[in-house]
């Protein structure tokens, strides 16, 4: 990369990203676009495997997908884009992992072992560990998004999983005190469901959260300079460009079209799902007439400034050279590979003999 | 008759839509129009993957939406720009509504050829079966009473839309798309048949209810703008 190059880049405090702006000179932006791709497509593929282990082969690793997920957030804030995670997706993405818990808790059959009772109601309400959860999520959720519905619903949820499990319930380091209520309603489960869930909602966590550091953290422009030192010509390179460039583009079109079919009265802020539905279908024709003029206008553009009769064309500033770092980092990534998937070791394993 | 006009009684097909085949392409280079416009109708799947994944409720789960209102998009799209829609719905998909929810790249590599499939065989089959036998492969018959003058088999084409897109290859798509997550272990065995039938469903909603306005309001304009393939690239 050329000297001013580099002066330009660095004197940027922030530069945009895909979905954010990313803070400049952090190790993250640093590493190649290339190395970040490797970084979340190995961690993925651990997460897959971790949580996927079968009981019979000593379950999931747990305490493995527990890592994975501390080094995430630890990256997530050396990038300096927590601030912004925190103030929209953190949330955002929070029910899928509850929603997993769930799902594997109830529809996980076949699971061998013996069976434990869970409580949907154990005949008291319990003060204590669950009651924090309770106000502590509830009081989160509702100062940031001042919804008592929206507040109320992952309370409720996390709340009642804590209630659900006797050992919460019946322990006394986490229920302090107890108020009898109604009677005792209890259910059996295999005893490895839970460990099962627990390691589903972990191993999403770290599948959502790997994707966004990604997304936070990388340039579009980046994708098509790695295209480029990968060896694609250049107009293959420029079109895997556009794709990337016209995202936003299109998302700004969409948001105005709707905007403007409000400001029509054509009834596009109708809340039921029929609605919706018939509203995208509204939606849909000016979305693409527009992406079709768009495209045309581009087109003329780009033929005007002699697109196709160019035989050498400016190469993109934002290549970067692999450095040390990036080194570093596939180098650790591929150990931890071959030593969980390959090998067959395991995290848990090692640590609780 | 003579020998000129049989020759071009040879040539000329019986349907308008004669010149859309399975042939690779017209004989000429992409334009720099066709080139952006493939470049910018995968971004708008991938914009449309993503809020049908995501308008309905926060970050659905896994990918998977009950209401995948993209679907009928990208196999309009592919009936019009051939191999660029199937790819715009593979990319849409592992992009949109995968690494853009959360997925992780190589679950959304794989579930995404649940996307791949339908516009591929949707391709073939009316471009290469139906298209000779009276049946628009741009599917104007399901709006239009006649097409260049050429009068529709509506009710045919309705009937081949639902038979074949709506049940069959629909059905391919959550098979592959929920056998593939369930595979990943990202969908329990228990829940199996619950999501199926979300998917399934979903999608076939959506097809039925955008894929004629669609139709009915831009195929015509695509059309006489020159944008639409002969064959699988140009």
């Amino acid at each position: 990369m050329a000297r001013d190059d580099v002066e330009a880049r660095t004197s940027k405090k922030y530069v945009r990203t895909f979905i954010f702006s990313m803070k400049t000179g952090t190790p993250i932006e640093k590493l190649h676009v290339l190395t970040k791709f490797f970084m979340i497509a190995a961690m993925s593929v651990l997460a897959l495997y971790m949580f996927d282990i079968p009981v019979s082969k000593g379950g999931p690793d747990i305490i493995g997908l527990i890592f994975l997920l501390t080094i995430v957030f630890v990256l997530l804030i050396i990038s300096g884009t927590t601030k912004y995670l925190a103030n929209s997706y953190l949330l955002l993405a929070l029910p899928v992992p509850i929603s997993e818990f769930i799902w594997w808790l109830f529809f996980n059959g076949g699971l061998p072992g013996a069976r434990e009772a869970f409580y949907l109601w154990p005949g008291f309400f319990p003060i204590g560990i669950s009651t924090i959860v309770l106000v502590g999520v509830f009081g989160v959720v509702y100062y940031r998004t001042k919804s008592f519905v929206i507040a109320i619903i992952p309370a409720l949820l996390l709340w009642w999983i804590t209630v659900m499990a006797g050992v919460f319930d019946f322990s006394s380091w986490a229920t302090w005190f107890k108020i009898s209520v109604g009677a005792v309603d209890s259910f059996t489960l295999p005893s490895a469901s839970v460990t099962v869930a627990l390691s589903k909602a972990l191993g999403f966590a770290v599948l959502i959260y790997t994707s966004f550091l990604f997304l936070l953290t990388t340039r579009d422009s980046e994708i098509a300079g790695a295209m480029r030192q990968l060896g694609l010509s250049f107009k293959k390179a420029f079109f895997i460009a556009l794709i990337f460039r016209s995202l936003n583009t299109l998302l700004i079109d969409y948001e105005n079209i709707r905007i403007a079919q409000t400001a029509r009265a054509a009834g596009v802020n109708r809340k039921n799902v029929f609605s919706k539905i018939i509203d995208l279908a509204y939606v849909s024709i000016p979305l693409v007439a527009t992406m079709i003029r768009r495209s045309t206008e581009m087109g003329v553009a780009l033929y005007a400034r002699g697109f196709d009769a160019a035989k050498k064309v400016t190469e993109f500033k934002e290549t970067k050279g692999i450095t040390y770092m990036d080194v570093t980092v596939v180098a650790i990534l591929s150990v931890f590979l071959i030593y969980e998937v390959v090998l067959g070791h395991n995290i848990n394993h090692m640590i609780i003999r | 008759m003579s020998g000129e006009e049989k020759t071009e009684s040879n040539t000329k097909s019986k349907y308008p839509w004669s010149n859309y085949t399975l042939k690779w392409g017209r004989g000429e280079p992409v334009s720099t129009t066709q080139y952006v416009l493939y470049a910018v109708q995968i971004a708008a799947v991938i914009i449309l993957s993503y809020l049908s994944v995501t308008l309905l409720g926060p970050l659905s789960y896994s990918g998977i939406s009950l209401f995948y209102f993209v679907y009928p998009f990208f196999l309009v799209f592919t009936l019009w720009w051939g191999i660029w829609g199937i790819l715009g719905a593979y990319v849409g998909c592992v992009i949109g509504a995968g690494l853009m929810v959360g997925l992780g790249p190589v679950a959304s590599a794989a579930y995404a050829i649940s996307d791949f499939i339908p516009p591929l065989l949707v391709f073939i089959i009316y471009r290469g079966l139906l298209a000779n036998r009276g049946i628009d492969p741009l599917w104007r018959d399901l709006t239009n009473k006649e097409v260049a003058g050429v009068k529709t088999k509506r009710v045919t084409a309705w009937i081949l839309f639902i038979v074949i897109n709506g049940l069959i290859l629909n059905a391919i798509s959550a098979e592959l798309g929920v056998g593939i997550e369930n595979y990943l272990g990202l969908i329990p065995s228990g829940a199996y048949w619950g999501w199926w039938a979300g998917w399934f469903f979903g999608d076939l909603l959506a097809m039925i209810i955008i894929t004629p306005v669609l139709v009915k309001g831009l195929t015509n304009l695509v059309e006489r703008q020159g944008l639409i393939n002969g064959g699988w690239i140009t």
